[in-house]
């Protein structure tokens, strides 16, 4: 009993010292979340519902649509590291790491028009890291949002270009 | 009680008693804890800093909605892990992690049970039940995660039953 008393105070202690480092940790967080921030509800709108209104949410576009879209010359956000952009990334795409968020705001954010269509992507389909770009882009005011699920895998399985970092930023 | 009975009590108590020998062992509890605490200071460095991402994570179990509650789950929950692991790693505080990860561990193995449940309930074999738990190391079948888990459960446990740790760090007086 005695003992269960001395594990569960150094329970307390541990877990009161976490709680407090990470909300310290969290606030200086250039990526943190403000705890009671409101939820991003932004709906996304899969490709094969017709019908999906520019505005209304992030819109899933397959490879087809993809590559028209980068051919036309269309925006388009890379939300994976600064490693594997350097390493290969869709011609044109301007890095935005999703992780360092805030850094790349001030970055890229001045390149961007919110009247502008813009597609996001990442590694492949089960990354979340272009979905989450875009839902916070759409929280900063861009409603013309692509998302394309097939990612740089997807890219590359089609045969398409692939565009290599020249020089070191 | 005749004597065939006492005898088979007895060999059940010293199979007990070397069971708990090996388990109990300095050298195997602190096997026990450095596995553990390194994989959860692993797993926690996967997700701290990475909050957004972490919170849709947690939020995939259905069992918090997006609000207050999730996003501190979200901020805190790594940094749970990474002090637990390493408090246990380094040997400080070791009932007291070794308690903290049981309880997560436990919590966890509820989340994922659920989870896998409604899964399975939708037509899909249990043994195919396959998603990313959130827990810092990508997908995997749930039957594994919930097979680790159980596992870093025992592990804790045993570390937080042990009447003796040797090889842990102390400042003044030795409690545990």
């Amino acid at each position: 009993m005695k003992s269960l008393l001395g594990a569960l105070r150094q329970a307390m202690i541990l877990a009161a010292s976490a709680f407090i480092v990470g909300l310290i940790y969290n606030s200086f967080n250039e990526n943190g979340i403000h705890p009671i921030r409101k939820p991003l509800r932004v709906p996304v709108i899969a490709s094969n519902e017709g019908g999906a209104q520019a505005g209304e949410g992030i819109r899933i576009i397959d490879i087809e649509e993809a590559k028209n879209f980068v051919a036309s010359g269309g925006r388009v956000l890379d939300a994976r590291t600064k490693e594997s952009y350097d390493e290969g990334h869709i011609p044109g795409a301007i890095l935005f790491d999703y992780y360092s968020f805030g850094t790349y705001r001030a970055r890229v954010l001045p390149m961007l028009s919110r009247q502008e269509t813009i597609m996001v992507y990442c590694s492949e389909p089960s990354c979340d890291d272009s979905e989450l770009l875009a839902k916070e882009l759409y929280a900063l005011g861009f409603r013309n949002l692509l998302l394309f699920k097939g990612g740089f895998a997807g890219w590359v399985a089609a045969g398409l270009e692939v565009e290599m970092t020249k020089e070191q930023e | 009680m005749n004597s065939m009975d006492r005898s088979d009590i007895r060999e059940k108590r010293r199979i007990d008693n070397r069971f708990l020998s090996v388990v109990f062992h300095p050298a195997v509890l602190l096997a026990f804890r450095l596995v553990v605490g390194a994989i959860f200071i692993y797993a926690a460095l996967q997700k701290i800093g990475k909050p957004l991402l972490f919170a849709d994570s947690i939020h995939a179990y259905g069992i918090l909605d997006y609000g207050i509650l999730l996003y501190l789950a979200a901020i805190v929950l790594p940094w749970f892990e990474l002090f637990c692991g390493l408090a246990l790693v380094c040997g400080i505080l070791l009932r007291g992690s070794a308690l903290l990860l049981f309880i997560l561990n436990a919590v966890f193995i509820i989340a994922i049970a659920i989870r896998t449940g409604s899964i399975v309930q939708g037509g899909t074999p249990f043994l195919e039940v396959f998603f990313d738990c959130g827990c810092g190391f990508g997908e995997t079948y749930a039957w594994k995660k919930l097979l680790e888990d159980i596992i870093y459960l025992l592990i804790t446990g045993a570390v937080l039953a042990a009447p003796v740790h040797k090889y842990r760090l102390s400042f003044g007086r030795r409690s545990s």
